[in-house]
This record gives structure tokens, C-alpha cells and sequence, in this order.
């Protein structure tokens, strides 16, 4: 009896196992199946003078979450009321700018800011916006989107409308799993780190390819030069900013943020003090990407300037003084400084001035705004524009 | 039989106790380094013109205050150990004033001294390879021809109501300076304390020779003078004594 007992527990101890064991097996099977097996970005490189980039561990470059980024980028269902996607405010002919001083969005009403070019955003600082307000490119894509004078769209009912589109449930499905606010996020994201301006008439010259004409090679001399004139080194200093194969701010914590001078203590917007809370970060700003700088006018944080002309006589003889302006700024001079009657000028000549710009017309990356990885999916298949 | 057994399994443990112990000390572990900024007897604040001129009349105010450490060696008794890749950005612009260096898997050895330099060794410093902190897209790039900012400087100096610029880059391959501690005590990795550094940024202007900001609001290319501040920072950095 005993023994029997025993024998029988035993025995459905050993059913009941087996069929824990299926059923594991079948839950497994199950979740392996719908759980999304995305296929890495195959043939992604950037040049080595960049220098080291991050994808964040939980969002790695996929052929899915770039397809399914650069849809949404584009897609004007992403707004309220279904006007503006973010191409309108970044767009791809001029390096994803939009050519306003500032920006207007579903409200009509004219933004505070420029639009910022969308080129090379995995190196430079790690902090978006002009006021470097948020730390991370998928934090970043949610900002717009909700936006009242932007995009003004709520996300619960953005994800409901994409949840009933056609296209958007089956790309979601193999690039991510399910919709959610964070994966619209991630998907953005991917594609704008896929957004690599590498091909300008300076890469070539970076690679051997080409020479620079004597007046590039002049500007470019001066772009990378502080001027000293104990050693009659003459300069532009824009190096001591924008660094010398990026052309953007520097990436390591608020480095890449200066105040360039546009401004008067007075006038002066808070700027990354908005961000940081420090009296001594008032007026600056990101120091932006100057490739493609030819195509991405007006110029500055607030569109002020319409040309690079413009922008090299602020440098050379428009700088207004404040508190956290560069000493970079206020010291460097082509001529001997007056030790009592300082007067801020680079002292360029016109035609270093414009050696500057020639040198800056090299940014300029035709492949980077023809290239069709980066273009409207919407203008190639047939679904209707919304 | 149960006094068999016991001991048995005391000795085993006590074996594989004493195994995971020589395997442990056999183990490369981590040397902590630390440096503190002070400006002369004065703590290091930024962005507050808090400093008599050492060679002059006026205040001044550090706006930024950076320096590479490189070449790191320790020196053992069973040898030196490199430190590999070892390009440090000291900054100081954080609520301790302190910049820590944390060399992981340091071979297990009791170590006497310590050298680092300040600047940039010249294989690295004619490189655009982005090593350790080097990086040539980074504030320290000076520019392709002549590599990096060995340290840098930035601030003014207020004399009434005159606010003057100062901007001190040094660099140049002759400018590195290869400094030698040897430590009051041994250390062995993982050891509880790091080892303390004090770095006197007033030394830039006092150390060998002093400098009148006013005089020499900057130095950046001309050999002489950045000759004149290298030989400044390279009295700098000393071994904090210990309380
Ligand atoms: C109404 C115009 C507008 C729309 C729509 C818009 N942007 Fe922008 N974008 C801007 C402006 C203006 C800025 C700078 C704003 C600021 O600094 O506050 C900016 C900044 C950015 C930046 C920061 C770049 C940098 O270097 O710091 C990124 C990234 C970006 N936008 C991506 C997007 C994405 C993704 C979308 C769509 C979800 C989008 N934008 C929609 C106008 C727009
Ligand atoms: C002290 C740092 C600093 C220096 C030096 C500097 N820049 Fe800038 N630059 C900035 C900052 C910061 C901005 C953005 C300012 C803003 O909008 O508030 C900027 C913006 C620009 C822009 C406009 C970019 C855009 O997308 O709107 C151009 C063009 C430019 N700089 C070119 C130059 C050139 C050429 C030089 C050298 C002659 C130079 N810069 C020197 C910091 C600097």
C-alpha cells in the first residue's frame, strides 16, 4: 500500500513535470516567435577622424528600426492635426534645415528657435537643442512631437492612430515588438544616427582624395589656427569652437556650449543656464555643425544672420561683450591688443574673410541631401500623404 | 567515523579557503589616484575673481583649468608596471574640485613610486587617433601640425574696470614634463586609500619663475613663453602628506 502510494504520487509527480516541461516549451516557442529578431545595419561606418561613437545598448542600429525611423520621420500623421511631420521643419535638400529663421510648426506661431541641421548627431555634445536640454536623442524625439506649437500631438492618441494604419503594426511587430511612445522614440532615434554627412569636398581632402584651392586652403588654415601675433600666426580661431574634423562643439560635458558674442549682458537669453541652472552658463548656446553650413542658412540659434558674410563680420568686428563671453573670443586679434582700450576684432582682412568662407563652402555634402536612404519613403511607394 | 568525516571536510574547506585566498592575492586589482586642486593656500572655485595677480596689480578668475596626465608607470618590486593607453584629461570643474584615476587590473606587487607626465608623449601627440582621452575633435586639439594642449588655462583678470582675457595653451613636444613620486609607504592593489596628489594651479604663475598676468595675458605659440609655464607646471603637482 505504502509503496504503491508512493509509486502512483511518483508517477504523477512525472506527468505533471512533463507536461510543465511542454508547456514551457510551447510558451517559449511562442515567445520566440513573436519576439522581434531585427537584422543588425549591415555596412555602417563612419570615418575614423570622427572618432569613437555610442549606440545606446538598448536601441542598436536595425535595418527594421531605420525603415520604420525614417517613415515616421517623415509622416505628418505624427502631428495633431496632421499637417507637419518632422521633415517640415527638417528637410533633407538643406541638410535638414528648413530655411525660416525660425521655425513655425501646426500653431502657426513662430518658434523661438532656428531649426538645427540633423548631420553626424553621435559625435559633438551629448546634449540636445540649442540649450542642450535633453541628454539623449530618443529623449529628444518626444519633444516635438508633443509640442503645442510644433506638432501638438498626444501620444496615447498617437499611438491608437498608428496602431490602425495599415503599414505601422507590422513594422513596429519586426523592428521592435509593440507600438509605444518609447519605440516611436527609439525608431527616430535610429534613423537620425544613420544621418552621416561624410562626403564634402573637405572629407575628400581629408582622405587624399583631392587639393583645396589656394583659397580654401587658406580659409581652412585659418579656421584651425588662434591667432598669435608674437609668432605672426594669423587666424580666424573658429577651432577653438568648432572642432577641426567635425566642425561641431566638443562632445566631452558642456564643452561644446559657448557664448560666441551675438549679444549684449542685457539682451543676453538664458541659453544653457536654462539647462544647468548656473548664472555663468547665461547666453551660451550648442555650437552647432557647420557642415552643410552653406546650405543652412539663416545663421544662429535665433536665424539673425541670412548670410555667412553676415556671420564672419559678427566674428571679425560684431562682437558684443556680457559676462560669459569667450575669453577665446575676447583675447584672440590678428593685430597687437591695445593693453588699456581693448577693442574685440579678429582683424581679418577681406580677403581672409573670405578665404573663411570658401573654406566653409567645402562643408557642403551633395551626397548627404541626395542620398536616398535619407529621403521621403512617402514620395517612392504609393501610400497616400497624409 | 563522524571524526573522520568532520575533519575531513574542515581541511578540505581550509584548503580550498587558502586556494581562493592565494588566488586572490595573485589577482591583478585596481590603484586609485587622486588629485585635488588648490590655488595656493586657497580652495580652487571657478568663475570668481578671487586671486591676487602673482606678478601684479588686479584680480583674476579661472574661467577653465584642464590638463593630460600621461605615461603613467608604477614602480614595483617585481618590476614597472605601464599603465597602457594611459591619456588623462584632468579637469577639476566638479563640486569636489578633484579629478579621480582608477587603473584597473594593476598586476598584484607592492609598489615604492609612481611617474606620470604632464603632456602628451610625441608618438601620440603627432597622432589623430583618439587613445584614452586624446581626441583631436576635442577642446585639447590645438590643431593637425601642432598636436595637443599639454593644459589649459582660460580666465581674466579685473583691474578696476578693466577686464583683460587670459588665455594660456601650452603645448609642444619639448613642454612635456615627466614628474617622480615616491611613495611614503608601499601600496599593493586594492588597497583602501588612493593615492592623494595636490595640484597648485597659482604654481602656473609662481613655480620657477612668477608672472605677471598684465604682462602676460596669454601664451600660446611662442616657444619662450610657453618654455616660461611649462617649467611653471612642472613644480605643480606634489604628494598630498597625509594627516
Ligand atoms: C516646427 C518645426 C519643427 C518640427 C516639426 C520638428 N523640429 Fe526638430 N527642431 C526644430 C527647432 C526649432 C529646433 C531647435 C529647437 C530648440 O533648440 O529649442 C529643433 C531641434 C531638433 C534636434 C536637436 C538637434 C541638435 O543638434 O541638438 C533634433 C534631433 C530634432 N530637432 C529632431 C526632430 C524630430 C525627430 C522631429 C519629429 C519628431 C522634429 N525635430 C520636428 C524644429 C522642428
Ligand atoms: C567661442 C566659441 C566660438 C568661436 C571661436 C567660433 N564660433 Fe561659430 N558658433 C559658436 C556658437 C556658440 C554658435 C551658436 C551661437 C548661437 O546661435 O547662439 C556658433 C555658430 C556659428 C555659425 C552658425 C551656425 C548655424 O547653424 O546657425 C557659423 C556659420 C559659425 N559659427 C562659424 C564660425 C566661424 C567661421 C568661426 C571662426 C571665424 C567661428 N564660428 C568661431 C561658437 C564659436
Amino acid at each position: 500500500m505504502e509503496s504503491g502510494g508512493f509509486g502512483s504520487i511518483n508517477k504523477s509527480i512525472a506527468m505533471l513535470s512533463l507536461c510543465g516541461v511542454m508547456l514551457i516549451a510551447i510558451i517559449y516557442g511562442f515567445v520566440a516567435y513573436i519576439e522581434p529578431k531585427p537584422t543588425p545595419l549591415q555596412g555602417f561606418t563612419a570615418p575614423f577622424v570622427f572618432g569613437k561613437f555610442r549606440v545606446p545598448v538598448d536601441n542598436p542600429l536595425t535595418q527594421e528600426a531605420v525603415q520604420l525611423g525614417r517613415r515616421l520621420f517623415y509622416d505628418k500623421q505624427l502631428s495633431g492635426d496632421n499637417t507637419v511631420s518632422c521633415s517640415t521643419c527638417h528637410l533633407q535638400h538643406l541638410a535638414f534645415t528648413d530655411g525660416k529663421a525660425r521655425s513655425v510648426g501646426v500653431s502657426g506661431k513662430t518658434l523661438d528657435f532656428n531649426s538645427m541641421s540633423l548631420a553626424n548627431l553621435m559625435w559633438g555634445p551629448r546634449h540636445f537643442f540649442w540649450n542642450g536640454r535633453v541628454d539623449s536623442l530618443e529623449e529628444q524625439a518626444l519633444a516635438p512631437i508633443q509640442d503645442p506649437n510644433e506638432m501638438a500631438q498626444n501620444l496615447d492618441d498617437l499611438i491608437d492612430e498608428l496602431e490602425a494604419d495599415d503599414v505601422y503594426p507590422g513594422l513596429f511587430r519586426s523592428a521592435y515588438g509593440k507600438i509605444s511612445a518609447e519605440n516611436i522614440a527609439r525608431a527616430l532615434a535610429t534613423f537620425e544616427r544613420t544621418l552621416i554627412s561624410a562626403d564634402s569636398k573637405y572629407d575628400q581632402y581629408l582622405r587624399g582624395e583631392l587639393k583645396l584651392s589656394a583659397e580654401e586652403e587658406l580659409g581652412r588654415k585659418l579656421f584651425m589656427a588662434h591667432p598669435d601675433v608674437k609668432v605672426s600666426l594669423r587666424g580666424g580661431n573658429c577651432i577653438d569652437c568648432h572642432s577641426q574634423f567635425l566642425t561641431s562643439g566638443f562632445n566631452a560635458q558642456f564643452d561644446g556650449f559657448s557664448n560666441n558674442g551675438l549679444d549684449t549682458e542685457a539682451l543676453l537669453n538664458p541659453g544653457l543656464q536654462f539647462t544647468t541652472g548656473q548664472v555663468t552658463d547665461r547666453g551660451k548656446f550648442k555650437v552647432p555643425t557647420l557642415r552643410n553650413i552653406a546650405l543652412t542658412a539663416p545663421y544662429m540659434h535665433d536665424g539673425r544672420f541670412t548670410t555667412l558674410e553676415q556671420v564672419l563680420d559678427h566674428y571679425n568686428e560684431g562682437i558684443r561683450v556680457s559676462d560669459s563671453l569667450s575669453p577665446l573670443i575676447m583675447e584672440a586679434d590678428n593685430q597687437p591688443q591695445d593693453a588699456v582700450n581693448i577693442r574685440i576684432s579678429l582683424n581679418l582682412n577681406e580677403e581672409e574673410k573670405r578665404a573663411v568662407i570658401a573654406f566653409l563652402h567645402t562643408l557642403t555634402d551633395h551626397s548627404f541631401i541626395t542620398e536616398d536612404k535619407f529621403s521621403n519613403p512617402f514620395d517612392a511607394d504609393t501610400m497616400p500623404d497624409a | 567515523m563522524r571524526k573522520l568525516l568532520s575533519m575531513s571536510v574542515a581541511s578540505g574547506l581550509l584548503l580550498t579557503g587558502a586556494a581562493i585566498y592565494v588566488y586572490q592575492v595573485s589577482q591583478p586589482g585596481t590603484v586609485r589616484m587622486r588629485f585635488d586642486a588648490v590655488v595656493g593656500n586657497k580652495p580652487l572655485v571657478f568663475n570668481d575673481a578671487r586671486y591676487s595677480n602673482p606678478g601684479g596689480a588686479g584680480m583674476f578668475r579661472i574661467r577653465d583649468f584642464q590638463f593630460f596626465i600621461s605615461n603613467i608607470d608604477l614602480h614595483g618590486e617585481k618590476g614597472v608596471y605601464r599603465v597602457p593607453d594611459s591619456y588623462y584629461l584632468a579637469r577639476f570643474d566638479n563640486s569636489s574640485t578633484s579629478y579621480q584615476i582608477n587603473l584597473a587590473n594593476v598586476p598584484r606587487d607592492w609598489y615604492s613610486a609612481v611617474t606620470f607626465s604632464i603632456g602628451v608623449d610625441e608618438v601620440a601627440n603627432g597622432s589623430i587617433m583618439s587613445v584614452g582621452d586624446l581626441d583631436p575633435n576635442s577642446r585639447m586639439a590645438w590643431n593637425w601640425e601642432v598636436g595637443y594642449k599639454f593644459l589649459l588655462f582660460e580666465g581674466a583678470l579685473i583691474d578696476s574696470d578693466t577686464i583683460r582675457p587670459l588665455v594660456y595653451h601650452v603645448g609642444f613636444n619639448e613642454n612635456r614634463k615627466t614628474l617622480r613620486f615616491n611613495l611614503p609607504e608601499e601600496v599593493a592593489p586594492d588597497s583602501s586609500d588612493a593615492l592623494l596628489f595636490t595640484v597648485d594651479v597659482l604654481a602656473l604663475f609662481t613655480g620657477k619663475n612668477t608672472v605677471d598676468m598684465a604682462a602676460l595675458p596669454n601664451v600660446k605659440f611662442d616657444r619662450d613663453d610657453a618654455r616660461l609655464l611649462a617649467g611653471n607646471y612642472g613644480t605643480m603637482i606634489s604628494l598630498t602628506a597625509r594627516p
